[in-house]
């Protein structure tokens, strides 16, 4: 209790600081080829960010940003690498009282041709295209930076076996022994390593985009990432170093610290001025350095914000995010995807999304339904006393308005996280089934700066990747643990739960967060904490929540549930890239 | 004539720099590579197989297009000048006929993230095209608003009635093929890439076919590329505005055009705050492409950018720089045991002539034919001094043996004259008089594809017809009783093809590593080094290797129309070629809890007791029809069939299934029913 109420006043006093703050970071920040501008230049294209605390090394947190979405393992004879004249950056917020980046990690990269003379990529152990890198690190919100790696090495292309291993190539006899000798360990401890990978990402990229086809209704769904490679910047990072009071894991008061969250995101920025050279091929850039490309979290610039204004959300930062509400706000309070989960509007045309479908009298009451009010009928009302949705805490946020009515789950998952108070716990042992009465806790990663951002509680135990319980589901298995697992739902203690530390808990390499959001628009973090899918009768409070409605949204998949390849079980973790002569299925 | 040749070739020595013009290869040079929208991947020039009036100029843009690559998918950028460029006169400078293509893309509906959706479509793609007749010094617009189609996603958003319910996405096609005012027809779109090669094999270090045990594959199979197709008249293009059926013969030397196409942006590029870029200054070229490959396998990479920033008109004046290249290319280094050949084991059977006709060595560094440079032997044949031949083009200097046969197949064509006849009729002299075979002679020493209009076409259903194009029609000329009895001028199968233009069939990739091997000179007579001068066989093993020589993919992973535009339609991006299937199987979605299940004659119903299960579990079901196939499942939370309770079919009645579930992880299951197989209703099972 006396824990509670030290954090609403902790609360409280970071939502002052933060609204003073907020327009005042300046800084920068994908998805795959998901935007307008950004589509047409690869190079600068982040497609991914994943934040998750080490499987094998539980001080350490990782932190990967993949860049360049679909690169062919065969394509010569320029295989893709980092581009030079880009500036690209994972940024780490810890604190909301400190305005921007609390930690700014920045990579640039540099290419050399070691034989001019050839136009294969390797020949004679020399390297055409060799990359090396540069990674300077601020942690005064990027007023100044320190290099912390000089001339890290990039790994080849894995063209095949007579460019990598043979006596005309670079006779190394395993490609991995490559990536192993490129690890570089920073002058201020993190592990570093930049290269090509396996893609992880998995989608369904030819059904989804076919008008929301996935699963697909008519063929077997597809894996449209499947043996692509990707461009990864991978960091291993003690706890401590990206904790704001330098602490170290030990030191968090529970599972559910509210002091070790962090909020991750990546992006590229380039110079704002590219002159070709009239003459002789090559080109000038300079001028100020524009940010080209963002992600925090998976899809948002994908499949939340509408084509007309991708550009702008990759050419603007998290920190701005607040400030322009008005533009991108109703993205998230009413996403286009719920439209074709709703039968009264387009739910009909999207057949695949049909086991999807949102509240609209949750508990008789509650109508989650774009246009609808959701919550917004107990703005200011004793029910909501001590709640997060209470003004004084986080209500203002949370119940911005009527109309809005994924203010209360959507708009937080990707703009703030949630804090360990109702009405974010789960529904085990609500009383009388109330939503807004004390749950049991399964999250805190309340970082509330209103940016898009991957948003991490490092203090979650990792579940091993091979625990019988371990699921692609991440947060969304968590809770159907804690709600039905009996190991978890007796009672409202605080307890590890597998999955805890999985998406949109930060984010694992493993986590199938396509399906995840899905179902989140699909209202299931609605149906955890409490607000229950339309079939439940709360009349009857003997009859299981656990309705065909909920049981067809925890069904629902896109057909796509894993990566098309393992993982590696120690840092990078990201596999290696796909051989350019071992190519099949594509 | 020569003389008139020799001219015109003169002039343009003169005005080669006078002329700034613009211009790849899929990501073949280090900056276009980054520049995907600009990356001019392949130029096709060919007589129209249906309509031999007509000339076909395809010039391909954006490599490596997954069909399934949304959601913004691929169209031709913005901000760009596509050109495609022909000369057909060495008298004048610089183009003579330019068409100019640009594009405008709107968002129709900018609220969705779906490109098309209730009949609107975003990034919605028009162009402009203009031509330029007086060397681009004026441009007349002659398409306005020309359609590009939308990129065929799939069968929800093409045909569905909730996205642009067309019956078929050819018809797409087909309604936007424009004719301009001046009659030439165009299609601008996305179409399957119609190049094929193995990528992966032929960049690990020329290992083609494959020779480390894995299986060779077409590396552009099942990709998409941003197509520019026109049919052009052929007197639109002759240089006196001649129809075809004025030609003097086959090989009529009037009916030469030079065809390129590049890709050119404004100097200036800024991108601004709020997410948008500006473009000004003036228009430099980024990307150009003529003959396949020249900028992916010949020029080395510290050379690339330049290349693509020059223009087949300044090759001349920068031949210091790029000429070796072509004189001692770095592919004959892999073809050579005194050099590299030993390291590239899947180029054995290509071994360059040494000592051809026990006098003349090809080999990099060596003189070829130099030696023979003044001899009388050479009047009358193009090598002869100028002005009656060429020899300070063919010719040029000591340790340049291509300079015969690289450079001028890809800079300058080669004439219908001694030494460039099929060795059929020579008996045994290369410098004799042979069989005519080809005449693309256009030498304004730019890097171009050279088409002599004049030559019929070869029936693409014609038994004879070849991909290995002119490669094939000097073999038929050499070895068919039909063709090689004596030294007329006759339409041999495949004279038609690549180097004389491009067909779409044309196996480049092949030909051009033959015939860095040497095959063209072995074709006039310059034979491979186990032929003994004066033997009656020239068609010797080492020939016969060369000819066998293939790089184990020779053709495109799909059809080609049999017209305009002859590329074939693009993969759809639900196509079952891309991507890796999934086993996956939908669950069946339940009706709302409560809300009455199966109550209208059920084909079956059934319950499951006790909840929660410990160690057994009891269904119970009833079947409604004779002969129902019956399945039940089970499924846990995830989706995933764990076991299977029953799978029989079973007559009308009632029926009982014990179960043990001690082995069962504590958690929520489902049981699921499938009638018939097709998915009916399910259950949950909670077991602690």
């Amino acid at each position: 209790m006396t824990q509670m109420i030290t954090n609403k006043k902790l609360l409280q006093w970071i939502a002052v600081i933060f609204t003073c703050f907020i327009i005042t970071g300046v800084l920068m920040s994908s998805s795959h080829r998901e935007a307008p501008l950004i589509s047409n230049d690869p190079l600068a294209d982040n497609t991914d960010v994943y934040a998750f605390r080490s499987p094998d090394n539980p001080d350490k947190i990782n932190i990967i940003a993949d860049y360049i979405p679909f690169e062919l393992p065969q394509g010569g004879p320029n295989f893709n690498t980092f581009g030079e004249n880009i500036r690209y950056e994972i940024h780490i917020d810890n604190n909301v009282a400190t305005p921007g980046d609390d930690i700014t990690y920045r990579f640039t990269f540099t290419r050399t041709n070691q034989d001019p003379t050839t136009f294969f990529n390797i020949r004679l152990g020399k390297r055409n295209l060799y990359t090396t890198y540069t990674c300077e690190r601020s942690t005064d919100g990027g007023n100044t930076f320190t290099p912390i790696v000089t001339n890290g090495v990039v790994p080849p292309a894995n063209i095949g076996p007579r460019s990598i291993s043979s006596p005309v190539g670079l006779n190394i006899a395993d490609y991995n022994d490559l990536i192993t000798s490129s690890i570089a360990t920073a002058s201020t401890g993190e592990k570093v390593f930049c290269g090509p990978a396996d893609d992880p990402f998995f989608v369904d990229l030819g059904g989804i985009f076919d008008l929301g086809d996935a699963p697909r209704q008519t063929m077997k769904s597809r894996d449209g990432l499947a043996r692509y490679n990707t461009h990864a910047i991978c960091m291993q990072i003690d706890i401590a170093t990206l904790q704001k009071d330098k602490k170290p894991v030990s030191q968090a008061a529970n599972i559910l610290d509210p002091n070790y969250v962090i909020g991750v995101w990546a992006s590229a920025s380039r110079l704002s001025t590219k002159t070709l050279n009239t003459s002789g091929g090559g080109l000038v850039e300079s001028g100020n350095w524009v940010q080209v490309s963002r992600l925090g979290m998976p899809l948002t610039n994908e499949a939340v914000i509408p084509v007309g204004k991708k550009d702008q959300w990759n050419f603007s930062t998290p920190y701005q995010d607040l400030n322009n509400i008005s533009i991108f706000g109703n993205y998230f309070y009413n996403p286009e995807l719920a439209l074709y989960m709703d039968d009264s509007k387009f739910g009909g045309a999207v057949p695949a999304f049909k086991g999807l479908r949102i509240q609209t009298h949750s508990l008789q009451a509650f109508d989650f339904r774009n246009g609808a009010n959701g919550l917004y009928s107990l703005k200011g009302s004793d029910a909501v006393k001590g709640t997060a949705l209470d003004d004084a805490i986080a209500g203002k946020l949370l119940l911005p308005g009527p109309g809005m009515p994924r203010s209360v789950d959507l708009w937080p998952i990707f703009h703030t996280g949630v804090p360990n108070i109702a009405p974010y716990q789960l529904a085990v042992g609500k009383e009388g089934g109330s939503p807004l009465k004390p749950g049991k806790p399964f999250i805190n990663n309340f970082l509330p700066n209103g940016g898009d951002m991957l948003r991490l509680n490092m203090a979650v135990p990792p579940t091993p990747r091979n625990d019988p319980k371990f699921s692609s589901l991440g947060l969304v298995q968590a809770a159907v643990l804690g709600l039905t697992d009996p190991a978890y739902n007796k009672d409202k203690s605080i307890q590890f739960i597998p999955n805890m530390d999985g998406f949109p808990n930060g984010r694992r390499l493993e986590d199938d967060v396509t399906r995840i959001e899905l179902q989140a628009v699909g209202g299931v973090v609605l149906a955890a904490i409490g607000l229950w899918y339309d079939d439940f009768n709360p009349t009857d409070f003997k009859s299981s929540p656990v309705t065909n409605q909920l049981i067809n949204v925890l069904q629902y998949s896109t057909g796509v549930e894993k990566n098309d390849t393992t993982f590696k079980t120690s840092f990078p973790y990201v596999q290696t890239p796909w051989r350019g002569t071992n190519i099949v299925n594509q | 004539m020569k003389k008139q040749i020799y001219a015109a070739f003169l002039m343009a020595l003169m005005i080669v720099n006078s002329f700034p013009l613009f211009a790849s290869s899929h990501r073949e040079a280090p900056l276009i590579a980054d520049d995907p929208l600009a990356d001019n991947t392949d130029v096709y020039a060919f007589r129209s197989p249906s309509n031999p009036d007509k000339i076909i100029l395809i010039a391909n843009y954006i490599p490596f297009q997954l069909p399934q690559g949304g959601p913004n998918f691929y169209s031709f950028g913005e901000n760009v000048r596509y050109e495609i460029h022909v000369d057909n006169n060495v008298a004048t400078p610089g183009d003579d006929v330019t068409y100019r293509f640009t594009f405008h893309k709107t968002n129709e509906d900018p609220t969705t993230f779906f490109n098309i959706r209730l009949g609107k479509q975003n990034l919605k793609t028009t162009y402009t095209l203009e031509r330029s007749m007086d060397g681009g010094a004026s441009f007349q617009t002659i398409i306005t608003n020309g359609q590009v189609p939308p990129p065929n996603i799939g069968p929800r958003s093409i045909s569905g009635p909730v996205g642009l319910n067309t019956p078929d996405y050819n018809t797409l096609i087909n309604k936007s093929i424009a004719t301009s005012t001046t009659g030439e027809r165009v299609f601008c779109g996305t179409a399957d890439d119609p190049f094929f090669v193995d990528l992966g094999g032929i960049f690990d270090l020329g290992d083609a076919p494959r020779t480390t045990g894995t299986p060779q594959i077409d590396g552009l199979k099942v990709k998409n590329v941003s197509t520019i197709a026109l049919e052009v008249d052929i007197s639109t293009l002759q240089k006196d505005k001649m129809p075809v059926s004025a030609a003097t013969s086959i090989l009529d030397p009037n009916y030469v055009i030079g065809v390129w196409a590049s890709a050119s942006r404004q100097k200036i590029r800024t991108l601004n705050t709020g997410g948008s870029e500006s473009y000004n200054g003036e228009w430099v070229q980024v990307s150009r492409l003529g003959m396949p490959l020249t900028n992916e396998a010949v020029i080395p990479v510290g050379k690339k950018d330049l290349w693509n920033s020059s223009t087949p008109y300044q090759d001349l004046a920068n031949l210091a720089t790029f000429g070796n290249y072509f004189y001692n290319p770095e592919l004959a280094l892999y073809m050579d045991d005194s050099q590299f050949g030993g390291a590239v084991p899947a180029l054995k059977p290509l071994r360059i002539q040494s000592s051809s006709l026990q006098s003349f060595d090809f080999r990099n560094g060596k003189d070829g034919l130099f030696p023979l440079r003044g001899n009388p032997a050479l009047i009358g044949t193009a090598l002869a001094e100028a002005p009656l031949g060429y020899a300070p083009l063919l010719l040029p200097a000591a340790a340049s043996p291509r300079s015969v046969d690289l450079w001028p197949i890809f800079h300058t064509g080669v004439p219908n004259l001694r030494p460039y006849q099929l060795a059929t009729g020579k008996a045994g002299n290369p410098l004799a008089s042979g069989k005519p075979f080809i005449n693309n002679f256009l030498p304004n020493g730019g890097d171009m594809l050279r088409l002599n209009m004049a030559v019929p076409t070869t029936s693409r259903t014609d038994a004879k017809f070849s991909n290995e194009g002119l490669v094939q029609a000097a073999v038929l000329g050499l070895l068919d009783p039909a063709y090689n009895t004596n030294t007329s001028l006759q339409f041999i199968p495949n004279m038609d093809g690549f180097p004389n233009g491009r067909r779409l069939e044309d196996d480049v990739t092949r030909i051009e590593l033959q015939a860095v091997s040497g095959v063209v000179l072995a074709a006039i007579g310059l034979w491979y080094d186990d032929y003994v001068a004066g033997s009656p066989n020239p068609v010797t093993p080492k020939l016969l290797a060369v000819l066998g020589y293939s790089t184990g993919v020779n053709n495109n992973d799909t059809t080609f129309k049999t017209s305009f535009p002859f590329v074939q339609a693009p993969w759809p991006g639900n196509t079952d070629r891309a991507g890796l299937e999934t086993n996956y199987t939908q669950s069946a979605i339940l009706a709302p809890s409560g809300s009455g299940l199966g109550i209208s004659a059920p084909d079956l119903f059934f319950e499951s007791y006790p909840i929660p299960a410990r160690d057994h579990n009891t269904i119970k079901y009833r079947v409604q029809g004779n002969n129902t196939d019956v399945k039940l499942y089970l499924f846990d939370e995830a989706g995933h069939k764990v076991k299977v309770l029953l799978d029989a079919v079973k007559d009308a009645g009632i029926y009982n299934i014990n179960w043990n579930t001690s082995d069962l992880q504590a958690g929520v299951y489902f049981i699921k029913a499938f009638v018939n197989n097709r998915p009916y209703t399910g259950v949950k099972l909670v077991k602690l």
